[in-house]
């Protein structure tokens, strides 16, 4: 019995990262219209990818980054396959530059994520502007990865506790 | 006896004529004073009604808070009312549950499916105008194309100048016109109103879409009527063209011109007396073209067949 339940709470603790990436697609998905629809929604998946590709990428397997991409695609109503495209591409070069940004300080890791966030929105905006055939304009989804940029460090602080107390705790 | 009665029942009249005054004047302080002491009684259960008025506060406030929600939506109702839909339209509500907050994809998930009567391409209004086309449904919900996403192509018609053209999501808040008619772009000028044109179909015609704001070389930038920031409730329009059953046209032989040799593009109201090379199917492309738009323009007519 007791062996059953421990079971069951070390898969909740393995399912915690893409619960969270899950999450944040919903969260991507309500109306939230922060300040009247000006504040861009952050994009907390990306968040939570880059994250756990550095600091365990066994809590979340490539299948996950794939559904959450999924996910997002079926909700936003985006072409399918665009972001778990993307969030493979951010998970495969986290996960490569994973001895570099593993212990290192906050702020290194913080820089990596903007960089990314960089790499994943031209990657975006080229495919969509290629599938759209003219050059959309990027501010909107430039200020979206600014606002996923800013909140990184209160999120990281948050995933990192998580990380150590609850999910790999012995 | 009968004498007596009555005076008895005037004396009595007089005796209350005469005291009322006195009356009036003793009963005003014994008001006062009762007003200000209450009920003795009342003093003994005072915290039991004070309990009980404040259980009676609380569930009045939540009957407040309710009203006043149902105050906001039936003036939305009121004023979805306002958009008089086409005749053999039937208007489906929804709310918006859902909405893309993606930089490319913009689209909202309203809570009317399959079950309620949606079905893909249908126009998604407010009671502004046009928000945009059914996407895609599912049982209990669906998701509504906005017009500047990339994806949206609307069949739109400037009035004032005639023109018609095809409205292009371009990712902001402002999408463009490009002009697909035969029709010179020249005539479309700042301030003049966009419509849908049901040019293909699937749209009614006549729904708002915004108002001209810029024209450069080759576009008309267009300000959308809609505010996507405040969207909360839809309506959608369940509505299907008219369109002639080419099985139900009853060809009578005396009305039936002869079969000639002319040209199959020629239109039918171009020579009346000319006969059609094809009597089936052109009453049916005819009618759904025609329907509810201005006739074309003559020296417009022969360039449609191409």
């Amino acid at each position: 019995m007791a062996s059953r339940v421990d079971n069951l709470a070390r898969m909740a603790r393995a399912a915690t990262p893409t619960a969270l990436g899950l999450f944040g697609v919903l969260l991507l998905a309500l109306p939230l219209r922060l300040a009247e629809g000006f504040a861009p929604t952050p994009i907390l998946p990306l968040v939570v990818i880059y994250f756990w590709s550095i600091y365990g990428p066994s809590y979340l397997p490539p299948a996950s980054v794939f559904s959450i991409g999924l996910l997002q695609d079926f909700l936003t109503g985006g072409p399918l396959g665009l972001w778990p495209a993307a969030y493979l591409a951010l998970q495969y070069v986290a996960v490569s530059q994973r001895a570099y940004f593993y212990g290192r300080e906050q702020r290194v890791v913080w820089l990596g994520f903007g960089v990314a966030a960089a790499g994943v929105s031209l990657m975006m905006w080229l495919v969509m502007s290629l599938m759209s055939g003219v050059l959309l304009p990027i501010w909107r989804l430039a200020a979206q990865m600014a606002a996923t940029a800013a909140v990184y460090p209160i999120l990281a602080i948050a995933f990192a506790n998580l990380h150590r107390r609850v999910i790999v705790e012995t | 006896m009968r004498l007596r009665r009555r005076c008895s029942a005037r004396r009595a009249k007089t005796v209350m004529e005469a005291t009322s005054p006195v009356l009036a004047v003793f009963s005003g302080p014994i008001a006062w004073v009762q007003d200000r002491v209450g009920a003795v009684g009342d003093y003994f259960n005072v915290l039991e009604q004070n309990k009980a008025l404040r259980e009676e506060n609380a569930l009045l406030r939540q009957w407040e808070e309710e009203a006043r929600a149902l105050r906001t939506v039936v003036a939305t109702f009121e004023a979805l009312e306002g958009y008089k839909a086409p005749p053999g339209a039937k208007p489906i509500n929804a709310f918006v549950i859902g909405e893309s907050n993606d930089a490319f994809a913009h689209s909202m998930i309203v809570n009317a499916g399959a079950r309620d009567g949606v079905r893909r391409g249908q126009a998604v209004v407010d009671d502004l105008g046009i928000v945009g086309r059914i996407a895609d449904v599912s049982n209990n919900a669906s998701r509504i194309l906005l017009l500047n996403d990339v994806q949206s192509r609307i069949p739109v018609f400037v009035e004032g100048s005639y023109v018609e053209g095809l409205l292009v999501g371009r990712s902001t808040a402002r999408p463009a016109i490009s002009i697909t008619m035969l029709a010179d772009a020249d005539k479309i000028e700042v301030g003049q109103r966009v419509v849908t044109s049901g040019a293909g179909g699937v749209l009614p015609r006549g729904l708002a879409v915004g108002v001209v704001s810029e024209i450069d070389d080759e576009n008309a930038i267009v300000d959308l009527i809609a505010d996507y920031a405040r969207t909360r409730m839809v309506r959608i329009i369940n509505y299907r063209f008219p369109t002639v059953n080419s099985e139900e046209i009853v060809v009578t032989p005396e009305a039936m011109p002869e079969p000639a040799t002319g040209p199959q593009t020629q239109p039918q109201q171009m020579s009346p007396p000319a006969p059609s090379a094809e009597a089936e199917p052109a009453p049916t492309v005819s009618s759904i073209i025609t329907m509810g738009e201005p006739a074309p323009p003559p020296e417009a007519a022969p360039d449609e067949g191409d």
